[in-house]
């Protein structure tokens, strides 16, 4: 059995493929360093996301998930990140009266020339997963 | 009696509907089979109409039946039945020339079960229950009792907001004065705010443990017309078929999601539930969570896009990195 200290934290990332996708080849590109803790999901558009894969994910025992997407104006199909906006919105802020600690569920903007946001936005929810600990929220011990 | 006018009223209308071919079927409410209870009646039948009544136990949020019956329907409708309705028609279910909207200023209805409570006694031992204004008048044993409305109607009823219907082609009476108690009506969901987080947590997973998935809620949620459910999806299979507490949770959650703007909590979910979840703890957190953020409420303007559908450029983004 692992060490709780060796315990790392699962971050599942929901990209989508104009943006945010794009930021993080160049943050690969660009030879700039991220945790490996995130597992990336290329997605159309944020808009794709259904809060069901959020819940499906928290089930699964991600320990996090974060959808990313282009700023509010910048979206390849004009409307997805609005709508992806709306629905983080609600999953979250319900979530959080639910139970689940909000920081668990990330959303960010990060535009394809952003490799250095999209570096800091991941180290950043890891370092917040890593503090709340492991997900055991659908554990039947906690 | 006020009830007794309306109703009258309603039945003349409603025979002169079906007789003018104005609509295919009258769905109303007549008496139930258990004492004090009222059931739906949906009739194509004008003599049947003289079994149309009006009191305040009716219920049912009629306007699921809408999405179930071909042709045209005249429909009772209190407050929230009228939004449920509205809501319909913004979604494209219900079109709005095929719907008589038969409107009930609603009182609030009464909870026989907080009657029990108060009274102590079985509905079946009591002799009468009537409203009188703001009072709730029980008759048992030949004595009568009087409480405020407050303390007796349904938490959903305490914290409407449109009792009077919005959108109708009668309206059967004039407009209902509900005094509404907000505090009340948001009890559970205060209780539960007041909790730190992973006892909320724990309190849903006790909660879902009893859940047998007899999906109850969903059918009888008019906000909930999708013709197949993600639930009976198998590729992928979202989650179990089976009643575990963690599925039963994730089924409920995202049902609350899809229903988001389309609720008019009307609190059917959870008088439907037989093993007694609180669920309006959760559609009315949902409610008044659109309410804030977005300043939406459910079934107000049959103009008005759904509120998933729509954005604005303004929307609030504080949580997004």
């Amino acid at each position: 059995m692992k060490q709780e200290s060796e315990w790392e934290p699962k971050l599942l990332g929901f990209l989508c493929r104009w943006c945010s996708y794009a930021g993080a080849d160049l943050a690969g590109t660009s030879r700039k360093k991220y945790p490996a803790n995130i597992r990336i999901i290329k997605v159309p558009c944020s808009g794709r996301v259904d809060p069901l894969f959020i819940l499906k994910a928290l089930r699964l025992g991600f320990d996090g998930v974060l959808v990313s997407g282009c700023y509010p104006g910048d979206c390849h199909y004009q409307t997805g990140n609005y709508r992806a906006r709306r629905r983080m919105a609600i999953t979250k802020k319900f979530l959080e009266y639910v139970g689940v600690d909000p920081q668990r569920i990330q959303a960010s903007w990060v535009s394809a020339s952003e490799g250095g946001k999209f570096t800091e936005v991941v180290t950043e929810v890891t370092k917040g997963l890593k503090e709340i600990g492991p997900n055991k929220l659908f554990a039947d011990e906690r | 009696m006020k009830d007794r006018e309306t109703e009258q009223r309603l039945r003349r209308e409603a025979k002169a509907l079906l007789e003018q071919g104005k609509v295919d079927y009258i769905i109303g409410f007549e008496t139930g089979s258990l004492k004090f209870t009222t059931t739906p009646l949906i009739t194509k039948d004008k003599d049947s109409v003289d079994r149309l009544i009006i009191n305040p136990f009716i219920v049912n949020n009629l306007s699921e039946y809408l999405t179930e019956l071909k042709g045209r329907v005249g429909i009772v409708a209190k407050g929230c039945d009228n939004r449920s309705i509205v809501s319909l028609i913004q979604d494209n279910q219900v079109k709005r020339e095929d719907v008589v909207i038969l409107g009930v200023p609603c009182p609030g209805i009464i909870d026989l079960s907080k009657v029990e409570g108060l009274v102590g006694k079985d509905r079946d031992e009591l002799d009468d229950v009537t409203r009188d204004g703001d009072k709730v008048v029980v008759t048992v044993d030949g004595e009568k009792k009087e409480f405020p409305a407050s303390e007796v109607l349904f938490d959903n009823c305490l914290g409407c907001e449109f009792p009077t219907p919005q959108e109708y082609n009668i309206l059967l009476d004039e407009s209902s004065s509900l005094v509404a108690d907000k505090t009340a009506s948001r009890k559970g969901i205060e209780t539960l705010e007041g909790m730190p987080q992973e006892q909320r947590w724990d309190f849903w997973e006790k909660e879902f443990s009893r859940c047998i998935r007899c999906y109850a809620c969903r059918s009888i949620c008019p906000a909930c017309f999708c013709e197949r459910c993600f639930v009976e999806e198998s590729e992928p299979q979202w989650i179990a078929p089976v009643p575990r507490w963690q599925d039963n949770l994730i089924f409920q959650v995202i049902r609350n999601i899809h229903v988001a703007g389309r609720c008019t909590d009307c609190g059917e979910c959870e008088r439907a539930c037989p093993v007694n979840i609180p669920l309006r703890s959760l559609t009315k957190e949902m409610y008044d969570l659109v309410d804030d953020l977005y300043h939406f409420k459910a079934g107000m303007d049959k103009e008005a896009a759904p509120l998933m559908t729509h954005y604005e450029t303004t929307d609030p983004e504080d949580f997004i990195k």
